[in-house]
């Protein structure tokens, strides 16, 4: 009863398949290796989370009151940013420990270019004094 | 004892060949590494044509990627030190063979040029002298280390801060947390009274509000002190797995 005052069964129902069609989104993303597992896992589960207050809107109200927050909704945009918030978070790490691993690459690469270019030069070395 | 001086240059080509040409002459006897750090002129081809190891990076990394890229190379080629003296001239080489001897006889780990034990020479403005002097007082506070000039870019590290600096390296404004990271690890820092000189062509890559973000981030990044040894710069690297 109270459910059905929170959402109405068509919103209910565009919100759901809006979240059911990211998710098979994302997972489709994985599939095709656009997406690796391990930073789409905060993606999923957050989205399967609200994909359960939606179908259950009374968990909503559960929630705002133990919260106690008078209004329903504002519990829900509440949750709604901490969900955008979280996932921006996992972005961010994800892109730190990237950054690391590209400044440590950019450092490998300077050293083996160096490490080559005095071969060439003891090569070229070599060359000439068989030559001579 | 194997030396080996980094200079991290970013677009220095003009000032490459003074800086190359007094490091030779105040230190013959130590190998001396370019680390070109992304640069657009030609500073690897000026580099490479005064005989110098060019190590080119194909990013630019910033200062503390391309200072540890230079340790990672004094690492991985076993010197018993590295001397790492800015491209752009305002260090003056011939302090090394003072500075050298006190991490040969094992009397420090690492040791700083600081402008402020000895009078003369350029010292930056009163503004940022304020920046220098709370950073220090931050720096002492937060692990006991003193440093008078915890900004100074002008440092010579010993074996284990070698093998420590190639392992983790702080990025982004790099020398007062290096400091930090070092007495941490229980390395003996010292600083070493130095006149340095103005830069002598471009400008410099610090302008107020790059100031400003320096005095907050490094302030943040020595109260956040990583509370383990693992977490130093998200170590994951081929170093590590060496060491």
């Amino acid at each position: 009863m109270i459910g059905e005052h929170l959402l109405p069964l068509r919103l209910q129902l565009f919100g759901g398949a809006l979240l059911l069609a990211f998710v098979i989104w994302v997972l489709r993303l994985i599939r095709h290796h656009q997406l690796s597992l391990r930073d789409s896992l905060s993606w999923l589960l957050s989205t399967l989370l609200a994909l359960v207050c939606v179908i259950f809107p009374q968990s909503l109200r559960w929630l705002a009151d133990l919260l106690q927050v008078e209004v329903a909704a504002n519990a829900l945009f509440a949750l709604a940013f901490l969900y955008v918030l979280f996932n921006l978070l996992s972005v961010t790490i994800a892109l730190s420990s990237g950054a690391i691993r590209v400044r440590r690459l950019s450092q490998e690469c300077a050293m083996l270019r160096a490490e080559i270019e005095s071969l060439r030069k003891s090569v070229g070395v070599a060359r000439r004094e068989e030559g001579s | 004892m194997k030396t080996l001086i980094i200079v991290p240059a970013f677009n220095e080509a003009r000032n490459l060949p003074h800086v190359i040409a007094s490091l030779r002459e105040a230190a013959p006897e130590c190998h001396i590494c370019v680390v070109d750090d992304g640069s657009t002129d030609d500073t690897s081809r000026v580099a490479g044509r005064l005989g110098v190891t060019v190590l080119r990076s194909p990013l630019n990394l910033g200062i503390g990627g391309a200072v540890q890229l230079g340790y990672l190379w004094a690492y991985t080629h076993d010197y018993d030190a590295a001397v790492q003296i800015d491209g752009d001239g305002q260090h003056d080489p011939r302090y090394l063979p003072q500075v050298l001897p006190l991490l040969g006889d094992g009397r420090a780990d690492v040791v700083i040029g600081s402008r402020f034990l000895e009078t003369g020479g350029f010292r930056s403005t009163a503004l940022r002298r304020m920046g220098i002097r709370y950073l220090s007082w931050m720096l002492r506070l937060r692990c006991g280390a003193r440093a008078t000039d915890p900004t100074s870019g002008y440092r010579a590290a010993g074996r284990r801060a070698i093998a420590l600096f190639a392992r983790s390296y702080p990025s982004d404004y790099p020398e007062p947390e290096a400091i930090a990271l070092a007495v941490r690890h229980g390395l003996r820092v010292q600083d070493f009274p130095m006149q340095m000189k103005p830069r002598q062509h471009g400008e410099s890559s610090i302008n107020w509000w790059k100031t400003g973000y320096y005095l907050v981030k490094v302030s943040l990044a020595l109260l956040l002190l990583p509370a383990s040894e693992r977490n130093w710069a998200f170590t994951s690297s081929s170093a590590s797995e060496e060491s």
